[in-house]
């Protein structure tokens, strides 16, 4: 074969050995982009929360018809904002970023908001005395690397010998997962938290979370959001759903996104024709979310320590002023569980202030009555379109997550923190996942 | 990695005093490893905030040495090593996400070449254990969480069929351009999702499969 021979075929067999399969592999790709996908139905999202805003967001960037019914009078859902209280702006709901390897991280490099690491010191109210440290280290029985029984954080501390004197302090540490520590599970807490891949760091903003995702999410979405639109019922019975408000209007789509807290799924608020099936409606009851509330105390100096766990009234306090520009003398009591539901069948807000003021007192010599200016309660448990904290793992839960998450029909699909079962529920980040996720599976089964 | 490369590096001249040729190759390489695709194209999805897009982890380039024992035989065998790069960059205004993909892989080459008819035709039979580590940059710097880096390692193992044409220069030299087709039926890799989308367990699955092919040019002296 002579040289030039040689560089034709070999040039025509190297282009066409590589070439004709990398055509195969990259249409093969495209298939899987859905960016040339066009749909032209309308899906309608139920819930004005992170996962629903967000799921509002990736419909308007793909260019699908939908709308936002929200039933209260503002969007956010469990994140809020506080102007004017205090110096700084407070966030009356979601506040910490968990770890910043999640999508509202980057969110969060992108926007260019500040964010700081919230590594303030941990005090115990234990026997009376504010304390540095524990005789016995509490936190190390609940960490990701035990096996632990399907009993609750409750039962299980006694079990490892952490008695009465620790009760406020095991209290403070299922408070954190929004919890009664006689209900929330150790096992299943664990369990689905093996996923949990966002980081341990807390961090918190110099403006609100609440900043973040209305400036970056929800401004985009505003003109498709239905404000005070309280929805009864959702009929999918015919191909087009229909969703009926407390007003009898009514809203057709063809998709429907539920991303209403789970409270609601499980009081039946929402009627679903047909019925959810038996499995659905045991798997919404085995997801837990209790009482949550968060009450700010102002006062005329500093006398308190960055965070203080072990109270009776309130397992957990923390300086707001962590992570702010300006300084200003504002506790935040972080009460969840059954401390919350207490305060809240004392039926006033006054009551409910007077009872942490005194707690306070006995913590600080009389300081906090004598200094005290002014308070805010937000008690998320009275909100009838939220009703509690955030959600939590239950004894015998299983994958109560996963079954509730389940769409219906591929018509109705739901989405939510407490949806989410790959580690982020009770989390921001972790709704926003669930927001995504339930529009790439809408986009899936139309093209099935 | 370090201590992997000296060790092939050592084994390498343990058999260069039986050895008979050696062969030096740089090629363009594509990968299509529709699992990771698919992670990528979640976080395309996802993240409307970026204005560009991050390319799939696809185009790279590869680089290996092998070494042939007996090479006047019709069929002989030796050893291989590679290293291959893709990097996957998207720039935003505030944000530049860079991934960089690195694979090593150490192999076990059957050659064939008849010595008789169509001598400067050769055909190679590489069965390999690959690995590859997987670094998220973010504006510049390694990307940490928690002081540790974003690191996503796997393995697996691979089968590729190497098709040549050797080219005299001189009495020991050659020069010849090739093709390569591999495959690598399950490369276990359960932290790419979360280097890439930030996920676990929401894409799919932690492992892929991947389709390999390269396009390049070989030196090798006897």
């Amino acid at each position: 074969m002579e040289r030039r021979d040689f560089i034709k075929q070999s040039t025509f067999f190297s282009i066409g050995g590589l070439l004709i399969p990398s055509l195969f592999l990259s249409s093969c790709r495209k298939e899987l982009l859905l960016e040339d996908f066009q749909y032209t139905g309308k899906v309608l999202i139920i819930g004005a929360g992170a996962a629903g805003l967000y799921a509002g967001y990736i419909l308007k960037s793909k260019g699908i018809d939908f709308q936002i019914l929200e039933a209260s009078a503002n969007y956010g859902g469990r994140i809020g904002k506080l102007s004017g209280f205090a110096k700084y702006p407070l966030d009356l709901g979601a506040q910490w970023l968990h770890g910043k390897n999640s999508i509202v991280g980057e969110l969060v490099s992108q926007s260019g908001a500040k964010i700081t690491l919230d590594n303030s010191d941990e005090k115990y109210w234990f026997k009376n005395k504010i304390v540095s440290s524990l005789p016995k280290d509490i936190n190390t029985i609940f960490t990701r690397e035990t096996n632990l029984p399907d009993i609750s954080f409750k039962d299980f501390a006694i079990q490892e010998g952490f008695g009465n004197d620790y009760n406020n302090i095991v209290e403070g540490i299922a408070g954190d997962s929004g919890a009664a520590a006689s209900r929330i599970s150790a096992y299943w807490k664990i369990k689905e938290e093996e996923n949990w891949i966002s980081g341990d760091d807390d961090f918190k903003f110099e403006e609100t979370y609440f900043d973040l995702i209305d400036s970056q999410i929800a401004s985009k979405v505003q003109d498709n959001i239905k404000l005070n639109t309280i929805v009864k019922k959702i009929n999918y019975t015919e191909s087009s759903i229909v969703i009926t408000d407390s007003n009898n209007n009514t809203y057709s789509g063809d998709k429907v996104i539920v991303t209403v807290p789970i409270t609601i799924l499980k009081s039946n608020a929402i009627e679903f024709i047909p019925s959810l099936s038996l499995d659905k409606t045991s798997a919404f009851s085995k997801i837990g979310m209790d009482a949550g509330m968060k009450v700010f105390l102002k006062f005329n100096n500093k006398f308190f320590d960055q965070n203080i766990i072990g109270g009776s009234t309130s397992a957990s306090y923390s300086d707001e002023s962590i992570g702010k520009q300006q300084d200003d003398n504002v506790l935040l009591a972080f009460i969840m569980g059954k401390q919350a539901e207490y305060l809240t069948s004392l039926g006033n807000e006054e009551d409910i202030k007077n009872a942490l003021l005194q707690e306070l007192d006995s913590m600080y010599n009389g300081q906090a009555s004598a200094s005290f200016i002014s308070y805010h309660v937000q008690n998320w448990t009275t909100n009838p379109f939220i009703k509690g904290a955030y959600s939590y793992s239950t004894i015998g839960m299983g994958d109560a997550r996963q079954i509730s998450a389940q769409s219906i029909n591929k018509k109705i699909y739901f989405a939510g923190e407490a949806m989410n079962f790959n580690g982020h529920h009770q989390t921001v980040h972790g709704a926003i996942e669930t927001g995504y996720k339930e529009v790439i599976n809408i986009l899936n089964d139309i093209k099935k | 990695m370090i201590k992997f490369i000296n060790l092939m590096l050592l084994i390498l001249s343990f058999f260069t005093t039986m050895a008979q040729e050696l062969k030096i190759d740089i090629s363009y390489k594509y990968i299509y490893a529709n699992h990771w695709d698919k992670i990528v194209q979640t976080y395309n999805f996802s993240r409307p905030f970026n204005s560009n897009n991050q390319p799939l982890l696809m185009n790279g380039f590869n680089s290996s040495v092998s070494r042939i024992f007996k090479p006047n035989n019709n069929i002989s065998h030796g050893l291989n090593v590679s290293y291959s790069y893709f990097r996957s960059s998207a720039e935003d205004q505030n944000f530049t996400n860079n991934l960089n993909l690195h694979f090593l892989n150490l192999g076990y080459i059957f050659h064939y070449q008849n010595q008789e008819k169509s001598k400067a035709f050769y055909a190679d039979f590489i069965l390999a254990i690959t690995s590859s580590g997987l670094f998220r940059n973010l504006n510049g710097a390694s990307f940490e969480y928690d002081n540790k880096k974003s690191i996503a390692l796997s393995i697996g193992s691979e089968v590729d069929i190497k098709f040549g044409y050797s080219l005299q220069k001189s009495n020991n030299q050659y020069l010849s351009p090739f093709i390569v087709i591999g495959y690598i039926p399950y490369f276990y890799s359960p932290n790419t999702e979360t280097v890439i989308n930030q996920t676990k367990g929401l894409v799919e699955k932690n492992w892929t499969t991947i389709l390999i092919s390269q396009i390049g040019v070989a030196y090798h002296f006897r």
